[in-house]
């Protein structure tokens, strides 16, 4: 096993050139988690991680996610329009595909967060997006100091404002595959 | 370059080729390139030539076909229109061998650069590799009719699609005809593009309500070589520009070392049936139609939102309707890369387009939301 983790290791370094070490790597899990983490610590070494190690919850949250119960509307609100009893979580139309499009969306937001000055003095660059090619530029920004409900307000603004766009992405990207999907299955079926 | 040359054909084989695209154009042309090829070539060829002419529709069964085209006599080129430039386009991108390096850069943000590799296997099937370069890396290798996506984030995974929807919009290199019914292929000239010569090509909507597009094809391979997006002002909102274009005789060496067999299985996404909304949009942009409805769940957020989306096979246009007191709660709009957001409230509902669409083409569509009375069917 130590063997097999130096080798691990050299290979990661490009001091191995023997290709059994691959096929170890495919058979083991532990090798497998050690490979993952050999290059998450590698890449925030060289300070080009963009992968947080954190993120490897993102496989368990989907998985958590696929196994939730359907959860419904809160019915005083949508009791009113027809229909909503069918409401297909997200979870399940797409599985882990929906939930990592969405994390990944969730990831630029945190970066973009993180980038504007603290709120403790006053900032002008609150806007989502720089104006670009010919649109008027964003207005959400205020040149006074915000109290801070306000800024909450802002942030969940920002947060239902990215939840559309990811989705608008997310959709673009599943188009296709969901008509492949049904071109597939449909040769498949005439096959069997 | 050198390798392009290297595919050289008989004379007999290229004037088959040159017969057949030439009986797609008018009969007048192909009487004009008569005389000047019959010109040009031995007496014999030219009887050989006319006789494929006739023939033309059992050469086109012929695959190699396509390959020929690299050495398509020059006078030859002049007489192409847009869309038949745009025919070659698919013809190379579907059945040669090559890779392309290509970046892909937006106005204010960082220039992607992408390594792009086709081949078409001895067995006939076409792999496609498309791989980010910069970071920690995409993978998307495409094997048939399956792709397979490798993330760093993300455990791989694969997905039915014909095609890699990568940068270049898909439907523009494998089905341009099918943009006809929105946009006109208009042809502007030669040009020189990566130090290759090109014929510049512009895409245009037919009610100029989209954004443009320019492309430059190569000549010789009818390889795309630059792909401009522009809004309606003229100014670029989205560049791909080829930095390197090879073709090769064989599939690239990396095909051969896929492993088929080790890819992810591919994953069946059964599109949702489609539901019953309360509202239609009332304008559609020339050509665009609704190619999905239905309610869900957002992910982020959790809110229940109606959903529809429209496409003109270039662009695709999402709108939301939601209730108004879950909604984002102002009227603003804000550019997110290359999509215009806008979002509305009129009374109970809010409407928001999302789209790599013009703002005044997405606020046309936003306004256009006529309600229905819900009937006792819901």
């Amino acid at each position: 096993m130590t063997k097999q983790q130096e080798n691990l290791s050299a290979f990661m370094d490009g001091e191995l050139s023997q290709t059994e070490i691959i096929d170890a790597i495919k058979q083991d899990p532990v090798l497998q988690a050690k490979w993952q983490r050999y290059h998450v610590i590698r890449s925030g070494l060289r300070k080009e991680a963009t992968v947080a190690p954190q993120l490897d919850i993102t496989a368990r949250v989907a998985e958590a996610l696929t196994n939730e119960p359907t959860v419904m509307a809160p019915r005083s609100r949508w009791e009113s329009i027809p229909l909503l009893g069918n409401v297909i979580p997200f979870a399940k139309q797409a599985g882990q595909f929906a939930v990592a499009a969405s994390v990944a969306a969730a990831v630029i937001v945190g970066v973009q967060y993180s980038n504007q000055p603290s709120h403790t003095e006053p900032f002008s660059t609150f806007t989502t997006v720089g104006p670009q090619g010919g649109l008027a530029p964003v207005s959400l920004e205020q040149t006074r100091t915000l109290p801070r409900n306000d800024m909450a307000m802002m942030l969940e603004k920002k947060r239902k404002i990215n939840a559309l766009i990811a989705d608008h992405e997310q959709q673009v990207k599943l188009k296709q595959a969901e008509e492949q999907s049904a071109a597939a299955e449909e040769q498949q079926g005439s096959e069997n | 370059m050198n390798r392009l040359s290297s595919i050289n054909r008989p004379a007999p084989r290229k004037l088959a080729v040159l017969f057949k695209r030439a009986t797609l154009i008018s009969i007048f042309s192909v009487s004009m390139l008569r005389a000047e090829v019959s010109a040009q070539q031995s007496n014999t060829s030219a009887v050989e030539a006319e006789h494929s002419t006739s023939q033309s529709s059992d050469i086109s069964d012929n695959t190699s076909v396509t390959q020929n085209i690299e050495n398509v006599e020059e006078n030859e080129r002049d007489f192409l229109t847009a869309k038949q430039w745009l025919a070659r386009l698919t013809e190379a991108t579907q059945s040669l061998n090559y890779q392309v390096s290509f970046i892909q850069s937006r106005a204010g943000s960082e220039t992607i650069p992408y390594l792009w590799r086709h081949g078409v296997l001895e067995d006939g099937t076409t792999v496609e590799q498309l791989n980010l370069q910069n970071g920690p890396g995409r993978e998307l290798i495409r094997v048939g009719n399956v792709v397979s996506v490798f993330e760093p984030d993300v455990p791989p995974y694969s997905l039915y699609s014909a095609s890699i929807n990568g940068p270049i919009p898909s439907q523009l290199l494998y089905n341009p005809r099918a943009l006809t019914k929105s946009y006109k292929f208009i042809k502007v000239g030669r040009a020189r593009v990566s130090g290759r010569s090109a014929q510049h090509i512009r895409i245009v909507s037919l009610d100029n309500s989209r954004f443009s597009y320019q492309l430059w094809l190569d000549e010789a391979s009818g390889m795309l070589l630059k792909f401009n997006m522009l809004d309606l002002n003229g100014n670029l909102l989205e560049q791909i520009q080829v930095t390197s274009l090879s073709i090769q005789k064989e599939p690239h060496p990396y095909f051969a070392r896929v492993n088929q067999a080790t890819l992810p299985q591919p994953m069946v996404i059964t599109p949702s049936q489609p539901r019953k909304h309360h509202w239609e949009v009332d304008y559609l942009p020339r050509g665009m139609k609704e190619v999905k409805r239905d309610i869900r769940r957002l992910a982020l957020t959790g809110q229940i939102v109606e959903y529809k989306m429209f496409s003109d096979g270039l662009v695709d246009v999402s709108v939301y309707v939601q209730m108004a007191d879950d909604a984002i709660g102002a009227d603003m709009v804000l550019r997110h890369d290359v999509n215009t957001f806008l979002t509305l409230t009129d009374g109970q509902a809010q409407v928001t387009v999302v789209g790599e669409i013009p703002l005044n083409t997405a606020n046309a569509i936003a306004t256009s939301l006529s309600m229905h009375r819900p009937d006792s069917n819901g």
